[in-house]
């Protein structure tokens, strides 16, 4: 085994003390073998630890991992973050979501007394201020929000991954420290929050040096858990009749209302943010987070207004979220870069159960670190393909650098997979995802099936509100 | 896929071989080519009412005869277009083969006499359709065919054939248009119906067309009050969103929404062995038949079994009786579903995490689950509950089951019949739409209303003689 890898095998946070890019130097026909014993390391580590895992294996049958084989077949379901029931919310068994949490993180959260709480907010801050838990929320858009048990030190080094990938992506050194040199951070977003995105910038801030004054967020509170999980409620007490009729607090109803006052208002706050961007930071370098789409509108309305190479040329731009269900013209990218007046930029695949994200190179490739164990499943039978050639089906993976939770996990994710005999055009090795990825729960194009059976739909105006706003 | 199905159009009487647009199937399906709807559409109209005078040259009885005679053409082995239609559906459809197969095995016998004449009486009146009844002196009232389109479901192809005989009856013209999941189980019929009878009205009534459910330039030609007077849509809200942008005086819209239904389970079910047996194997019925792809299937299964642990025991006694039941259920009715929604197996999968709130019994590949919740609380995705997939919640007093009706549920299987009797009203008030003794609920009366409502009396113009 290569000495880089055998280091990886050693601890894997590692990745962090060696520069980013030798991660994508090993041949993809060198990483299976690692890969193997690096997965047996893991589990044999936390298979005692984490309950559900232990359990999972049992059903299993699954004692030890000696093929990828028996990997797939404790890796969790993509649907285990949010597997807990929703009426734990509907009537505030906090106490119970805190015994389901503790089946899926190393952590001891027996002491933990969360009878008291009456919200998620509250669940969540009792969580930050009692445990080293840093639990983060994804959108909800389904119905229920999936709570990702990571630490601090996790979120920490996941934070350290992204300084890692933006100094050294396209070369060493070839882009800014923003640990030890701090840029100023635009965020069209709320200030915080426990959302999957808001908190990875939340729990950032001091390592890379935000503050209130380098900072401009498009809404200056933080965002509600609570607001965040009302549509899936809503609509979960729709489809239960008389029964389900909720009480929902005057508090909370209020929050909801600000909430989808601001979806209705937010092409115009968003100019208004931007212009601010311009009047506080322009001609800066600043470090900017966001997606494509929002990026675009932004751009065109200043080159509307006759305004364009706001920024300074050593500012970076992270996005990601593609451009579904937006029609972008061909010159979208020229649009925000002339308007951005930068175009050191870095998209990235990923999702909020993996530390690491993929960034995508020249030729559109999602480059995987070597710290992400990567599966392409068959969607039926749920067996590994091949692992040579190109492969289409199920993304799964093991993330090594989880160290109190499981990081193996199916997603529900349509991929296609190379590198394993063959390096991208891009000159890096390894493993990598072609650019076409959807999930596998949106319909096709054409399809116009109609049956007899079937249960509400959202018809509530609000609802949609909450619906879209949550994307 | 080069040997796509070809789908012929049939308008009025007419074949027309066209098949120059292709539709895509969903994935893991084949599609289909067919004519360009828009290029018939002056065809596909009718525009000039005056037309629908033939329909008025024939009696009741000669309908009944018509549909009759039908019936037994249509028998699978021996007509080629219901073969296609077959053989299409296997690959568009949700049911396995030998599931299918019975289900085109009794297309013939909804035609029979005694079925169609019982709609005619018992869903509008024989008299009124027949000619002017008088209802007091001077006042005759008559009902009259009108011109309807049919958006119809694909789940189960019996909805095609029940389109086809309900337009014979009350003398209308209908447009089907069919869903991309069985896209020629309604042109076999009518095929048939023109080789058996080229120029009876009854023939010539009948469109089947297939255009994509939102085809702006179509459907805003087409959704015109001169052109069309009722729209019957069958479907979610999708297809119902795109025809409400048509809507306007002079349009009637009869919806047969998406429904659910579920099952009361009293407290007599455990009087012994030999009944807990038999209730689960009804309960298996509803829950199995046609794999669950029916609004009629049963769901959700609330069980006055009380929910202490003596309750929780008899709930997962009960549930495994079920799925045992379930998994033996005749190939011709209930198979392992051959595409085993993913999403609710990954849903399946979770509860294992959970396994303090929930029993699964089954649920390892496509054989189907059932699922006991062990709070009084239904499956947070009980909504999408399909391909045998079934949830035992334990209650302990019946009330906690009424009040879970709403809207949305159709049928509700009820055992024991007293207790059907009991709760019906209750039942009826909070949203249910038909309640049936247990075992029943997949096997509706073809001449009872419809979702709460008559769709046939509404696919009627009711005209009014005033003699003053």
């Amino acid at each position: 085994m290569k000495p880089y890898l055998r280091s990886l095998l050693d601890d894997p946070k590692n990745f962090l003390a060696m520069r980013y890019g030798e991660g994508f130097k090993v041949d993809g026909c060198d990483l299976d073998d690692f890969y193997l014993q690096a997965a047996q390391k893991k589990y044999r580590e936390l298979n005692g630890q984490v309950a559900a895992l232990k359990r999972l294996s049992k059903e299993q049958g699954i004692e030890d991992i000696a093929s990828f084989d028996d990997l797939i077949r404790v890796l969790f379901p993509h649907t285990v973050y949010k597997s807990y029931p929703l009426s734990f919310l509907e009537k505030s068994r906090f106490d119970k979501l805190t015994k389901w949490l503790n089946g899926l993180t190393a952590l001891d959260l027996n002491a933990i007394d969360a009878s008291e709480c009456a919200s998620i907010d509250e669940w969540l801050e009792l969580l930050d201020n009692n445990t080293a838990l840093r639990i983060s929320h994804s959108a909800g858009t389904t119905g229920k929000l999936s709570f990702l048990p990571r630490t601090l030190k996790e979120a920490e080094n996941v934070n350290l991954i992204l300084r890692d990938m933006i100094r050294d992506w396209y070369g060493d050194d070839t882009g800014p420290d923003l640990i030890a040199s701090p840029l100023p951070y635009i965020q069209p977003s709320y200030n915080g929050g426990y959302y999957t995105m808001l908190r990875g910038a939340e729990l950032r801030a001091e390592l890379f040096g935000v503050t209130e004054e380098n900072s401009l967020y498009l809404y200056p509170d933080r965002m509600s858990a609570d607001v965040c999980s009302l549509a899936g409620r809503i609509r979960a007490a729709e489809s239960k009749g008389e029964g389900g009729s909720i009480e929902l607090s005057p508090g909370l109803m209020k929050k909801r209302d600000q909430y989808i006052q601001r979806e209705i208002d937010k092409k115009d706050s968003i100019r208004t943010f931007f212009q601010q961007a311009v009047d506080k930071f322009g001609g800066k370098s600043v470090f900017l987070c966001t997606t494509w789409t929002m990026l675009y509108d932004a751009m065109v309305e200043a080159r509307e207004r006759g305004i364009d190479n706001i920024f300074g040329k050593d500012s970076v731009l992270v996005s990601g979220g593609g451009n579904k269900g937006y029609d972008l013209p061909d010159n979208w990218k020229e649009v925000i870069f002339t308007g951005l007046g930068f175009d050191r930029a870095y998209e990235l695949y990923g999702m909020s159960e993996m530390m690491s994200g993929f960034p995508v190179c020249e030729h559109g490739h999602y480059h995987i670190p070597p710290v992400v164990i990567p599966f392409v499943l068959d969607p039926i039978s749920g067996e590994s393909l091949p692992r040579s050639g190109t492969q289409t089906g199920r993304f799964a993976f093991l993330d090594l650098m989880t160290e109190t939770y499981w990081g193996g996990f199916i997603s529900g994710d349509e991929v296609t997979m190379s590198g394993f005999d063959g390096d991208c055009e891009c000159g890096r090795k390894g493993l990598y995802l072609h650019s076409e990825i959807r999930r596998y729960s949106e319909k096709e194009g054409g399809d116009d099936k109609i049956n007899c059976s079937g249960a509400p739909e959202a018809h509530d105006k609000a609802l949609e509100y909450l619906l879209n706003a949550a994307q | 896929m080069s040997d796509l199905f070809e789908v012929p159009l049939v308008v009025r009487g007419r074949v027309i071989d066209d098949f120059s647009e292709t539709f895509k199937g969903r994935s893991g399906s084949v599609g289909f080519k067919t004519a360009d709807a828009n290029k018939y559409i002056d065809e596909i109209t009718l525009s000039r009412p005056s037309h629908m005078a033939d329909l008025y040259s024939i009696s009741l009885e000669d309908i009944i005869e018509y549909l009759a005679e039908l019936g037994p053409r249509l028998a699978l082995d021996e007509n080629t277009h219901m073969q296609q239609a077959f053989e299409l559906s296997r690959s568009t459809s949700g049911l396995s083969d030998s599931i299918l197969r019975y289900a085109y095995e009794t297309i013939p016998g909804s035609f029979e006499r005694e079925q169609t004449r019982r709609i005619a009486e018992n869903l509008v009146g024989a008299a009124y359709l027949e000619g002017w009844v008088t209802i007091r002196e001077g006042v005759k009232v008559r009902a009259f065919g009108s011109r309807a389109v049919h958006i119809i479901a694909g789940n189960v192809p019996l909805v095609g054939v029940a389109t086809i005989i309900r337009n014979a009856i009350t003398r209308s013209d209908a447009v089907i248009k069919t869903p991309s999941n069985d896209p020629l189980t309604a042109v076999a019929i009518a095929q048939t119906m023109i080789e058996m009878a080229p120029d009876h009205p009854l023939s010539r009534h009948v469109t089947v067309a297939y255009w994509k459910g939102g085809d702006e330039q179509f459907e805003q030609q087409f959704y015109q009050p001169r052109n069309i007077e009722k729209i019957v849509a069958w479907g979610g809200f999708n297809s119902i969103k795109h025809i409400s942008a048509y809507l306007q005086p002079g349009i009637d819209l009869i919806t047969l929404d998406p429904k659910q239904s579920s099952t009361i389970i009293g407290q007599e079910a455990f009087d012994s062995p030999q009944i807990m047996a038999r209730v689960a194997e009804k309960a298996a019925m509803d829950v199995g038949v046609f794999n669950q792809e029916g609004c009629v299937n049963a769901r959700v299964i609330y069980l006055v079994c009380g929910t202490d642990e003596a309750g929780l025991d008899r709930a997962r006694q009960f549930a495994t009786m079920l799925f045992d039941a379930i998994q033996k259920l005749p190939d011709s009715l209930s198979t392992p579903h051959k595409h085993f929604d993913p999403a609710l197996k990954d849903e399946v999968d979770a509860l294992r995490f959970v396994e303090d709130e929930y029993t699964v019994i089954g649920g390892r590949g496509n054989e189907g689950a059932v699922i006991v919740s062990h709070d009084s609380e239904a499956v947070d995705f009980a909504r999408d509950l399909a391909c045998r997939v079934a949830n035992v919640v334990p209650i302990e007093h019946v009330d906690t089951a009424i009040r879970s009706v709403n809207a949305y549920t159709q049928t509700i299987g009820i055992y024991p019949d007293a207790l059907k009797d009991a709760i019906k009203d209750q039942l009826a008030y909070h949203g249910g739409q038909r309640m049936v003794s247990l075992g029943g609920a997949t096997n509706p009366p073809a001449d009872a209303p419809q979702d709460g409502i008559e769709p046939l009396r509404r696919m009627c113009k009711w005209i009014v003689d005033d003699t003053q």
